[in-house]
């Protein structure tokens, strides 16, 4: 019996030797240009940091009842992007709202799947870079997850949660000062498919 | 015998050809120390400088008889490095390939430790190039997809890591299992990624091994050299249109 292919798949393992070795030789970047500038510190550790607060808890609970898509916490004037309904513009607004307001998130923004900013609060495009970079490869067949963080300064973390809408698949971007708790992620994405996904006529 | 024996061959190859070269000990284990230097335990090391942002490099830097090869040991800390999370020292990998290039080391090779997480991960992250030497023999052939996926997510993070290739160790010319695995691995790879040069097993690294000298150091080893040789000039190809002059092994 062969002692190695059959443990392989060699197309698979060809196809990504080759995409390894694609890259160009010369040097391509500095730190500071592919998102890993000075002030990086590392990445945050596999563990969440802190466990969901009884408080925390609480408010999920209370977010799971209520639907996203309900009245707005403070009426705002929003201008959709083309292609976008307006209703999930309102509820991801409603949803950013309440990441402040839960999580004291800032530079929340969110991704659709191709990549493309269908909302921003941050304005760093190098946040948008890693989020990108990691959302995409955790699309890879064997990432066992897709949610990722990176510690980006003492006090705080980038999380990256991937959602699925009902017509996109959806990457959130946001900075929080302590990492997020494993139930308190699957809230997120759970109100982010919410937010995003227009409502039935 | 694997990635120590060429860790030290081939740094001891290019400083023999005039490139300043620091070989850094950056496995637990301690290998290269354990190699080379008796009091290795004792030295202060590449994981000291990772937990004390205090300890400049020139207290690490040990000098040998070859005046452009100098080491680095793995340091006393290295007993309470248990992996870790990845990136947890991502900041201070970086700090020391910077200060090796500001000491004027052209080349600054790095024995890592096993697997492609922990401080082995920031490591790769952090350098321009990653060789990887792979036994030829069947279980390690078969571990392959999973090094590749490992790598394919490390370069996601540092997209400027050039992947130098495979390098087939441990070759027994007169096993078939050895051989076949040889043969498999060069037929599941693309070519430009499994170097020509091929480290056989052979009883003169065990003897260099025990007298704490790179192969080349022995009266009888010129010719185990030239198999070094053979693979530094393969490399040198490979890293001549980059600028770091920066290695890391696995």
């Amino acid at each position: 019996m062969d002692p190695i292919y059959p443990w392989l798949d060699p197309i698979e393992v060809r196809r990504m030797a080759d995409r390894l070795m694609r890259i160009d030789c010369a040097p391509k970047a500095s730190f500071t240009d592919v998102g890993f500038d000075e002030g990086f510190v590392g990445f945050a550790p596999a563990t969440p940091a802190t466990p969901a607060t009884p408080a925390i808890l609480s408010a999920h609970e209370k977010i799971a009842q209520t639907p996203i898509t309900a009245a707005p916490p403070r009426a705002e004037t929003l201008e959709p992007p083309a292609g976008v309904s307006e209703p999930s513009q309102l509820g991801i607004k409603r949803f950013r709202d309440w990441m402040h307001q839960e999580f004291s998130a800032t530079e929340v923004f969110i991704l659709d799947g191709e990549g493309e900013v269908i909302f921003d609060e941050s304005g760093h495009g190098r946040l948008h870079f890693l989020a990108r970079s990691l959302a995409l490869e955790s699309r890879r067949p064997g990432w066992s997850g897709g949610h990722v963080r990176l510690k980006i300064s003492a006090d705080a973390t980038l999380e990256i949660i991937p959602a699925e809408s009902a017509h996109r698949r959806l990457v959130l971007g946001a900075v929080v000062p302590q990492a997020l708790a494993a139930a308190t992620v699957v809230t997120v994405m759970a109100a982010l498919t919410r937010a995003a996904t227009p409502p039935t006529v | 015998m694997g990635k120590t024996t060429v860790s030290i061959n081939l740094a001891h190859s290019f400083a023999r050809a005039g490139v300043k070269t620091l070989l850094v000990d950056a496995d637990p284990q301690g290998s290269v120390g354990l190699s080379l230097t008796r009091q290795s335990r004792l030295l202060t090391g590449f994981y000291d400088y990772l937990a004390d942002p205090g300890i400049p490099l020139d207290r690490l830097v040990v000098s040998t008889r070859l005046e452009t090869f100098s080491l680095v040991a793995s340091g006393l800390a290295s007993d309470y490095e248990a992996g870790g999370g990845m990136g947890a020292h991502l900041a201070r990998v970086r700090a020391f390939l910077r200060s090796a290039a500001a000491h004027g080391f052209q080349l600054c090779l790095i024995d890592t430790a096993g697997g492609l997480f922990g401080v082995t991960g920031d490591v790769i992250t952090s350098s321009d190039a990653v060789l990887i030497p792979q036994q030829a023999e069947p279980l390690g052939i078969r571990s392959v997809p999973k090094l590749l996926e490992g790598l394919t997510r490390l370069q996601v993070m540092n997209p400027r890591l050039s992947v130098l290739g495979v390098c087939l160790t441990m070759v027994q010319n007169e096993l078939p299992e050895s051989t076949e695995a040889a043969v498999a691995l060069r037929g599941l790879l693309p070519p430009e990624m499994v170097f020509q040069t091929e480290i056989p097993r052979d009883g003169l690294f065990v003897r260099a091994s025990a007298r704490g000298l790179p192969i080349g150091a022995l009266e009888d080893g010129f010719g185990a050299q030239m198999v070094f040789d053979s693979l530094r000039t393969e490399i040198e190809a490979k890293l001549k249109p980059t600028s770091g002059h920066l290695a890391a092994l696995r």
